[in-house]
């Protein structure tokens, strides 16, 4: 298990092309790949490889977010991920 | 012969069969199968899946090159497709229950669908609606029917439906659609903004239409008065086809009017501006003097991302080539209220419309203006171009929104980046407080356009979304004909051009009484321009002024309308008369 907590800095959040964008990226990984916002008490673990599970956790610009995966490639996995939400997809 | 009522919402006449368009409706029951049968089972699942994927694919490839846009609803599709968790979740139900396939898939999508509504973001929860195209696409598919959709028609035809999804319209057949009805919908209805950019007759909200009307049917479709006509007589058929010619000829005679220079009876002349919200080529370029209000919120709500200062540059560049020359109203972002975007969540108010919208919203969120201003300043070194701010209310937004250009000119000057020094900024009026003191407002800026859409709702306190209280909704009353009055009076004193952009400038009979209020630019979309030039062309600037004096002393709309009307149709009859001489 690893883990990495970051902050959603592009305006559009995780929503529309970003978060098909995270999603591609954690599909392209063994580990199961979880994202939870950090803001909001006992927020639940979402599946990093389902665009629905993203979508429906309303992740907008200022958000806190922890990456976590368990399995073979985990931390590379998280490593990508937190990049790819660092470089703020490309927004500007 | 019967008669079905409705709203034209689509301006025409149709003579055709009907045709019923049924969307698929899935009939799913709770039902498990033998055990043994998991794999058979799974495997018809993913069959399903694999088989959508191949339309949705054939369906992206057609429309990737003429509407990209529409292409990515069904790409969202295909990722909804691949989702998962959908996928794990249905596959579970297959093997450890023993849920028959169809109704494992009813009941995950819908339970994903259910989960997307909770998000507080109307935007994510509109997203609900997709999941549940996808859930019938694949019961469909489950249940061994073909495709079904309006993409493909044998003959001219009549539509008849419930009501057109996105995914009915993007892919229909407009060479044999020749009307629209449909049981549902107003007109903002999704259905009336295709029907009437497709130039397709529509009548909307026809209640129980694909109950009564029977495929096959031959029907009269009146979208000038809203009627369906079934069973017509032969009288009343041949009545019909003398209509349909005469309206496709007065259509063409007004088009007539549309290269002509805009001038009154007695030889004023005024000028015509056009609405544009798309860089997309317009035909309207070739017969206006300006753009009288370029909306630029298409860029942010077809995009999937904040559009970036160099996407919107090209955009407006664009524009500019489009626009021949003629100088170009660019209209900063304007969203918030009944318009918001996919990817930035904006927290829901109690009064959208009156709540942090446009400029203000702008003002809030300095960085997304400032892309926007720096974008404009860059595109004005290549032509003509102006400024102007939405919903500002007060002289203390005016200065805001002028400091933030000057913040951005301030940095492009320090980069060496070329762009317009003297680019003129004006702001919108559509908010009675700044309509109030026009006359200071004129002294901060260098031009005014009215929105009258926004300035009926805020002067006459009415949700203008809100079809219950559409009456209330009076844009021709003698207040709304008194307070442009006082705007264009003193933009005009102050020697500042003032336009109108909302929907009054293209109302033929509204245009008489702005023109004798002293407005001189009138900016409307395309379809409008001839109409204009055409009923202006029968006033002298005399009548023009003692028709805004009697309109401003009625006491009602009505009485307005009533008497507009008949000074038209005055002047029609006396034309009528001359040329039969």
């Amino acid at each position: 298990m690893y883990s990495k907590q970051t902050v959603l800095k592009n305006l559009t959040g995780l929503h529309a092309r970003p978060a098909s964008e995270f999603v591609a990226c954690a599909k392209a990984f063994e580990s199961k790949v979880t994202v939870r916002r950090l803001d909001v008490e006992d927020a639940p673990e979402a599946n990093a490889k389902s665009i629905i599970k993203i979508l429906a956790q309303g992740l907008s610009v200022n958000t806190p977010i922890e990456i976590s995966a368990d399995g073979p490639d985990e931390q590379d996995a998280v490593d990508k991920l937190a990049e790819l939400v660092d470089s703020k997809f490309g927004e500007d | 012969m019967r008669i079905l009522k409705g709203n034209p919402v689509s301006r025409g006449i149709a003579l055709a069969k009907v045709y019923i368009y049924k969307a698929f409706k899935a009939d799913v029951h709770e039902s498990y199968f033998e055990a043994g049968q998991e794999a058979l089972k799974f495997k018809q699942f993913t069959d399903a899946l694999a088989a959508a994927e191949t339309e949705l694919d054939a369906i992206v490839a057609s429309l990737s090159v003429e509407s990209p846009e529409k292409a990515k609803i069904f790409t969202a599709h295909i990722e909804i497709l691949n989702d998962e968790e959908v996928a794990e979740e249905v596959k579970d139900m297959i093997f450890s229950s023993r849920a028959m396939p169809d109704y494992a898939v009813d009941m995950v999508f819908t339970e994903f669908a259910i989960l997307l509504e909770k998000a507080r973001d109307p935007l994510i929860a509109a997203r609900a609606a997709d999941l549940r195209d996808v859930r019938n696409r694949v019961l469909r598919i489950l249940k061994g029917e073909k495709e079904h959709n309006l993409s493909n028609l044998r003959e001219k035809v009549i539509v008849v439906a419930h009501d057109l999804l996105p995914s009915d319209t993007a892919t229909l057949d407009r060479a044999h659609v020749m009307g629209i009805v449909t049981e549902v919908g107003g007109a903002t209805s999704h259905t009336a903004i295709i029907a009437r950019s497709y130039k397709i007759p529509a009548v909307l909200g026809v209640s129980d239409a694909t109950e009564i009307m029977k495929n096959g049917e031959m029907v009269i479709l009146d979208a000038l008065k809203g009627q369906v006509m079934l069973e017509p007589e032969r009288a009343t058929i041949s009545d019909y086809e003398v209509k349909l010619e005469e309206f496709l000829k007065s259509e063409k005679l007004t088009a007539e009017y549309l290269g002509r220079i805009p001038l009154v009876a007695s030889g004023e002349r005024f000028s015509v501006g056009l609405n544009i919200g798309t860089t997309e080529p317009d035909e309207g370029f070739k017969y206006v003097d300006f753009i009288g209000l370029f909306r630029t919120e298409f860029l942010y709500m077809e995009s999937e991302h904040m559009p970036t200062e160099d996407e919107q540059f090209a955009a407006y560049r664009k524009v500019l080539a489009n626009a021949m020359g003629n100088p170009v109203t660019l209209r900063t972002l304007d969203i918030g209220g009944d318009k918001s975007l996919r990817y930035l969540v904006l927290p829901k108010e109690d009064n959208p419309f009156l709540g942090n919208r446009a400029l203000r919203l702008c003002l809030d969120m300095p960085e997304l203006f400032k892309t926007q201003l720096r974008a404009a300043l860059r595109a004005s070194a290549f032509g003509p171009m102006q400024i102007m701010f939405p919903m500002v209310g007060t002289i203390d937004d005016v200065r805001a929104a002028k400091a933030a250009v000057q913040e951005a000119k301030a940095e492009l000057l320090a980069e060496g980046i070329p762009f317009d020094e003297k680019i003129n900024i004006g702001i919108m009026i559509e908010i009675p407080s700044i309509a109030m003191i026009a006359d200071l407002a004129a002294e901060e800026t260098d031009f005014a356009s009215v929105g009258t859409n926004d300035l009926t709702q805020y002067l006459h306190a009415v949700d203008r979304m809100n079809q219950k209280i559409a009456d209330y909704y009076q844009s021709s009353s003698p207040a709304m004909f008194r307070i442009l009055g006082k705007i264009f009076k003193e933009y005009n004193d102050a020697g500042k051009p003032v336009s109108v952009c909302g929907e009054l400038a293209g109302e033929p009979l509204a245009a008489i009484v702005l023109f004798g209020l002293g407005l001189r630019k009138f900016s409307m979309n395309a379809s409008n321009i001839a109409h204009v030039k055409r009923v202006l062309s029968l006033f002298t600037l005399a009548e023009t002024e003692e028709i805004a004096q009697n309109v401003m002393n009625m006491k009602t709309q009505n009485e307005v309308e009533t008497y507009l009307k008949a000074e038209v149709a005055k002047r029609e009859q006396k034309l009528t008369a001359s040329a039969k001489k």
